[in-house]
């Protein structure tokens, strides 16, 4: 499903090289849910959007799906993010001045879906999260644990098969965490690809497998406690 | 996409009301100077044209005059005189020539009852009527009759007829003119006339015919004729055609300028045209740049809201937007602002030329009008600003690195 080979990011500040992942190999195989952790600074932020082909490497080879990412334009990139990748972010990243309804959309405003098609994935996914009477709402009308679940509920919008989440619960309260780790769970039963960014071994608990990232290298690869 | 970009360009637009209403006002301010000034300066034209052709439409008005050059030994100085009878040849022998009409001119008497008027007398031909358009409102102008049988017919322009009869139908009633009895047969319409010669303007003028003229105040040369050319394009042929015919016939150098003294209104008007042309261009160009101000107010606001919604873009590229989305959202919004901008400009303006009280200022500046043309151009301004002041930002916005931007 996911594989990194001997992937390197380098990036270039002036006179300056900072070297954020070096040589990283990595495989997720499909319906695996996979926790990334590491101090701050180790390159797990720069592992994901790679993953997530909001970055491109400097060396190696990044396969999707069978797909060589690396020569891909920008635009394809686009198309790849829209189709096959859903983004949770730690501080949510829903546009403020949108309802919790147009959120969710928004991804699908992106690849021309018949407005039917739309309204009826929005509620559907508005139903899934449990935030249906939310749907006329904006995120400052939510708390922070509903305002995860539209993202949640955007990120599945076209129906990927790769779910990244960058600290889903660092911004909430443990049961507002919970709620949306069960949530991750349930998608990972339904067979989807899940990969976290964590520093809490409590939600790291939830996944499959860990990884440790140190100073953009894989530390150890194995099981979770 | 489309009912959800509108929601989303009307939310820009309210959530900052003061920014919006500023940068609106420099463009419809600017729509509303293009319009206003394109809208005056075409009726200027269109009013200035109008009463040009008061004294007629690509006429030539010849004056016969003095020799000021020595010709096969004839000594310069010498008067030219033409005759009615000479112009009657000069019909069949110059080319170029649609139609002519003999002019004599004084100024008499005119009474009616006890009204008592020193106006200007036009003894006229048949074609007078369409070369210096003397149309009549009532009654008719001097026909063929008139002149073969040295008829007491007089047609009256407008002002001299209001004056004399008070509101009474003039046309069958008597005149005198020196003391002579006339019978008005016509009364001319009211027109405007910015250009004259010789006496008072046509609509302070009675008209009679050429052959009663002469016989009673005994006049045997012409003061002057008239000429309509059979093309106003090819008018400086005829006139050099003329001078050569008379020369000969008279007795002068073709090119001596004052023996015949020319008018040539065609090329009067062709200048005339190319001014008026000139002067729109001319206030085109200072309304576009009061519109490409209130366009630069647009771009740099547009790359405000761009930095302040660096995050909005980061998420949209984030979920799969193409550059070429962000672009052309940044793009439309930039082009709604101005086409908003502009309708308002363009209402006002509209309103404004509605309510102007045009009538009253109409002898001087004409009735400026929203006329398709103006339109036209006010459009293709406002896509033109809207294009440029919208591709900065837009560019601005697709450039975006959505790391950056989601780190923000």
């Amino acid at each position: 499903m996911i594989e990194f080979r001997n992937i390197s990011k380098v990036y270039k500040m002036g006179e300056v090289e900072f070297v954020a992942l070096k040589g990283v190999f990595i495989t997720v195989r499909q319906g695996e849910f996979l926790s990334i952790m590491g101090p701050s600074g180790s390159g797990k932020s720069t592992l994901m959007n790679i993953i997530g082909c909001l970055d491109t490497p400097t060396e190696g080879f990044y396969y999707l799906e069978g797909e060589n990412v690396a020569g891909l334009t920008f635009d394809q990139l686009s198309t790849i993010r829209n189709r096959k990748v859903g983004f949770v972010f730690q501080n949510f990243n829903l546009l403020p001045y949108a309802t919790a309804y147009e959120n969710i959309e928004l991804p699908m405003l992106f690849n021309g879906k018949k407005a039917g098609a739309r309204r009826q994935r929005v509620s559907e996914l508005l139903e899934m999260v449990g935030l249906s009477p939310w749907a006329r709402h904006r995120p400052t009308e939510m708390s922070g644990g509903q305002q995860q679940r539209v993202a949640i509920a955007r990120a599945l919008a076209m129906d990927p098969p790769i779910i990244l989440a960058d600290e889903p619960t660092g911004n909430l309260d443990s049961k507002s965490g919970h709620e949306i780790m069960e949530i991750f769970s349930r998608l990972w039963k339904g067979g989807r690809t899940i990969l976290m960014v964590t520093h809490d071994p409590a939600i790291a608990a939830f996944s499959q497998s860990t990884i440790r990232l140190l100073d953009g290298a894989v530390q150890q690869d194995g099981a979770a406690t | 996409m489309i009912p959800a970009f509108f929601r989303n360009l009307f939310r820009d637009l309210v959530r900052q009301p003061l920014r919006t209403f500023l940068t609106l006002s420099g463009v419809t301010w600017g729509t509303f100077a293009v319009i206003l000034l394109l809208a005056f300066g075409t009726g200027i034209g269109k009013q200035q044209m109008k009463q040009f052709r008061g004294m007629g439409q690509g006429i030539i008005l010849v004056f016969p005059g003095q020799t000021t050059m020595t010709y096969n030994g004839l000594p310069k100085g010498r008067r030219i005189q033409v005759t009615p009878d000479e112009l009657e040849l000069v019909k069949k022998r110059v080319p170029g020539i649609r139609t002519l009409s003999p002019e004599f001119i004084s100024s008499r008497n005119i009474r009616y009852g006890r009204e008592q008027l020193l106006n200007t007398v036009r003894g006229v031909d048949v074609p007078f009527e369409r070369i210096r358009n003397t149309i009549p409102a009532q009654g008719r102008f001097i026909n063929e009759t008139d002149v073969r049988q040295h008829r007491r017919n007089c047609f009256l322009g407008a002002t001299i007829a209001k004056s004399l009869f008070k509101g009474m139908k003039p046309v069958g009633q008597q005149v005198m003119i020196e003391g002579v009895p006339f019978t008005v047969i016509g009364v001319m319409i009211e027109k405007d006339q910015n250009s004259n010669y010789n006496g008072m303007r046509d609509t302070h003028c009675a008209f009679i015919p050429w052959t009663t003229y002469m016989t009673l105040y005994g006049e045997k040369y012409v003061q002057n004729f008239i000429v309509q050319p059979g093309d106003p394009a090819l008018s400086k042929q005829t006139i050099a055609a003329l001078r050569n015919y008379f020369g000969g016939r008279l007795g002068f150098n073709p090119l001596d300028k004052d023996a015949l003294f020319v008018w040539d209104f065609s090329d009067f008007e062709r200048q005339f045209n190319l001014f008026f042309t000139a002067f729109n261009i001319f206030l085109g160009v200072i309304g576009s740049f009061t519109l490409l101000v209130g366009g630069v107010g647009v771009a740099s606001i547009m790359l405000v809201v761009v930095e302040e919604r660096i995050r909005e873009i980061g998420i949209k590229l984030a979920v799969g937007a193409k550059r070429r989305a962000i672009m052309w959202q940044f793009f439309a919004e930039a082009n709604c602002i101005i086409l908003i901008g502009g309708a308002i400009g363009f209402l006002l303006a509209a309103l404004l030329l509605t309510l102007l009280p045009a009538e009253q200022l109409e002898e001087y500046i004409g009735i400026p009008r929203l006329n398709p043309l103006v339109g036209i151009v006010t459009v293709l301004i406002l896509l033109a600003i809207g294009t440029l002041s919208g591709l900065t930002p837009a560019r601005r916005a697709a450039a975006t690195d959505p790391i950056v931007a989601l780190r923000k």
